[in-house]
């Protein structure tokens, strides 16, 4: 009897030890070498112009990989083709979550797309990073969701920031929009209207269309029925090429802001035909980014090492395109946020140096701004410059704005 | 019985007992798992019943994605009302079956390509009737309705399911029970197929000219027919917003309407032989192209060369594939006997 009792409590403590000592149980998807994490982006399908969000940022860490990882630990990022189907994006997300244990979910891209998957990552506790939408939901909702973070400046402060330039600038301008009939449309109307102040009765046209739609040409006839001397386009590129095209067509001379969902210059080229289309000249936006087109960076050391990055790291994509050097800005923030998680990261621990990031060596965004969070403050980007459109290129003009993100 | 069909009823059994096999194999695999097999799953069901509007009764319909959208969201309204959503399945097979049937109306008058192009129109049509504003009070005008963490819902969508005792992740029970409905109505549509419907539909098909000069009804079966494929579609449709916990208009864009009818011709149209292959086909052909590459157009690029080389060599799908690998085998059986 007493050797039975020996064997068991030797048997005991062996098997007891590992649970004993093992401390912390750690999170899914990481190890002292490693870290992998997911996300979505529509690689195939009508939105798939914006696949080369997560190809940038692929490239990035690619390139942070190369030089030794974060702590020691390459990041593995695995981006699943969503379609731009929220459903997509669910089965995708649930897929990367629960059969590929990733760490965290990163810049998935769409308003809709992480609408879709918010509860769920809330539900698991597992992080919704910097996602790849000016949605303001997603930094609002802090409360509700404390897992979800945002990262571009949202659409209500983009909204406020062309407001507050036509009051000052023009304040007896009417003033017609074009937009999306959805929340991103709407947010875009409702930071208008705060940015006009006393002024937003001046908005004597609003016509919405549906993302489903083929084109917007009536939509632009009913708008220069009003007569108004601005034109809003809070729209993404494909209506926003349209509705350039349509307003030359019917002879109308607005001034035009275009938002910055669709004001890429490669966007912005393929709008203005090659230069044929005058209504393009003069058209304003915003801009938080370096654009890799515009020379006034072309000898930025950012702009030199997105160039660096893009030849060795995605060969196959387009230089032009802005929206990689979207993705490697939010790489970057993923990289710095990470950075400050602790020699070993968990869930919570990323989620909490993500929302107390004090970044100002960001390269890729524009000089002197700041990416900044706080446990109640769950918008990294709040700042902006305007910008014009002139002889086929962006010229900033102006010092940099900030605006209240909701 | 002759040989031909002992040969025919062995045949069968097999081809069934692969398939289940398959079913009950397929989640522990982790190239397809618990989710891309619901999926596949929600394929089947809507390939099943656009192969008995189509394939048996010869009616062409590029509605198919419509009628899941249909079904889809009277489960997601009724669930948000406090129904249970397996009570909803069935409902949503009405609801949809009932808007079938009112499409069969207007589709006695056309056919062919004219047919084609109406019920493609409602498929293009469907996103933005959802997102109307009058009927908002069912629809919320096209914002996306999120069931996740409903009560109502299976494992609030997302806990473990515990049924007859045996506890499973929510994923896997979505599976089950999307494969339990799948191999259900497949049986129905089976036994409705060899029996007398099925034989009406087939001669609507071949002629109507003579399926009528024999007493077949044409307009109550080609009416039936649209029915039976939409409510089949409903069932798709409402298995794919509880897997999800999610409703939203771009759920069920035009292409998926394009995307069961490939599955369909690859399954291969009047004959229920190869709908599993269909299935995974359309399920599984756009991740493997992405795979492959994911580079810019290449995944598009692979799909459709892979269309063009499957319908080039299989014009009659998989099940014309299966019959033409048999028919040695059967041909012989029959001058035997």
């Amino acid at each position: 009897m007493p050797r039975f009792f020996l064997i068991a409590t030797a048997a005991l403590l062996v098997l007891g030890i590992p649970v004993a000592f093992g401390g912390t149980t750690s999170d899914p998807g990481i190890t002292s070498t490693s870290i992998h994490i997911g996300g979505t982006a529509p690689l195939t399908g009508v939105a798939q112009g914006f696949r080369s969000v997560a190809e940038g940022a692929n490239a990035y860490f690619k390139y942070v990989n190369a030089r030794g990882g974060v702590n020691g630990r390459k990041i593995n990022y695995e981006y699943e083709d969503d379609q731009y189907i929220p459903s997509e994006t669910v089965r995708a997300t649930r897929d990367l979550v629960e059969n590929k244990d990733v760490f965290a979910i990163f810049n998935s891209l769409g308003t809709e797309q992480n609408e879709a998957i918010r509860p769920y990552l809330n539900q698991k506790q597992v992080p919704q990073l910097f996602v790849a939408t000016g949605g303001t939901e997603f930094g609002r909702d802090y409360k509700q969701y404390p897992w979800t973070i945002a990262y571009q400046p949202t659409y209500i402060s983009e909204g406020t920031m062309y407001g507050t330039y036509i009051r000052r600038t023009m304040p007896r301008a009417k003033i017609a929009v074009l937009y999306q009939n959805d929340s991103y449309g709407n947010d875009l109307i409702a930071g208008l209207q705060r940015g006009l102040g006393a002024r937003k009765g001046n908005i004597v046209s609003k016509v919405g269309y549906s993302a489903t739609d083929d084109n917007v040409q009536s939509e632009i006839a009913q708008l220069r029925a009003s007569k108004a001397g601005i034109l809003m386009l809070f729209a993404t590129p494909k209506f926003v090429i349209q509705a350039y095209q349509y307003v030359n067509g019917l002879g109308w001379k607005p001034k035009i802001f275009n938002n910055a969902v669709s004001s890429a210059s490669n966007v912005m080229v393929l709008s203005s035909s090659r230069g044929q289309n005058k209504r393009v000249e003069g058209s304003i936006s915003i801009v938080f980014l370096k654009d890799p087109n515009d020379p006034k960076w072309k000898r930025d050391p950012a702009v030199l090492l997105y160039r660096k990055i893009m030849k060795r790291y995605n060969r196959n994509g387009n230089i032009k395109d802005v929206y990689n050097l979207y993705g490697m800005s939010a790489a970057f923030t993923f990289v710095d946020a990470l950075k400050h998680a602790g020699k070993s990261p968990t869930r919570a621990s990323l989620m909490r140096a993500a929302t107390h990031l004090s970044e100002r060596n960001n390269p890729f965004v524009l000089p002197g701004m700041t990416i900044r969070t706080a446990a109640n403050d769950h918008y990294p980007m709040d700042q902006a410059r305007l910008q014009r459109w002139h002889n086929g290129r962006w010229i900033s003009f102006g010092g940099l704005l900030k605006a209240r993100s909701q | 019985m002759s040989r031909l069909a002992v040969a025919r009823t062995i045949a069968a059994a097999l081809a069934f007992a692969a398939s289940i096999a398959f079913i009950l194999i397929a989640p522990h695999w982790d190239k397809v798992g618990d989710i891309k097999g619901a999926q596949m799953g929600t394929y089947f069901i809507a390939i099943v019943g656009l192969n008995i509007v189509t394939g048996y009764t010869g009616q062409i319909s590029l509605a198919q994605g419509a009628f899941m959208a249909i079904g889809g969201y009277t489960t997601a309204f009724l669930v948000t009302h406090g129904v249970r959503d397996l009570w909803t399945i069935p409902v949503a097979a009405l609801v949809a079956g009932v808007f079938g049937f009112l499409l069969g109306i207007p589709a006695l008058r056309l056919s062919g390509l004219y047919l084609a192009l109406v019920t493609f129109g409602l498929a293009v049509a469907m996103p933005d009737l959802i997102a109307w504003d009058k009927l908002s009070s069912v629809t919320k005008g096209g914002q996306s309705i999120q069931l996740f963490g409903s009560k109502h819902l299976l494992g609030q969508g997302f806990n473990d399911v515990t049924v007859l005792g045996h506890t499973t992740s929510f994923n896997r029970a979505v599976y089950y029970l999307t494969w339990a409905i799948a191999l259900v109505l497949f049986l129905v549509a089976w036994l409705l197929l060899r029996g007398g419907p099925g034989r009406a539909f087939r001669a609507v098909r071949d002629s109507e000219v003579a399926a009528a000069s024999s007493g077949v009804h044409i307009a109550a079966h080609k009416t039936l027919a649209f029915a039976i494929g939409a409510a089949y579609a409903g069932v798709a449709g409402s298995l794919l917003v509880i897997a999800v916990a999610f409703a939203d208009p771009q759920s069920f864009p035009a292409k998926l309407s394009l995307t069961i009818l490939v599955g369909a011709v690859i399954a291969g149209l009047g004959s229920m032989w190869g709908v599993l292959l269909g299935a995974a086909f359309v399920e599984f052909l756009p991740v493997v192209s992405v795979h492959i590459s994911k580079s810019q157009g290449v995944p598009d690029a692979i799909y459709g060369a892979a269309l063009i080389l499957i319908v080039l060599l299989l014009p009659a799908g998989v099940a014309g594939l299966l019959k033409r690998a048999a028919s040695p085998l059967t041909t012989r059986l029959y001058t035997r006997s």
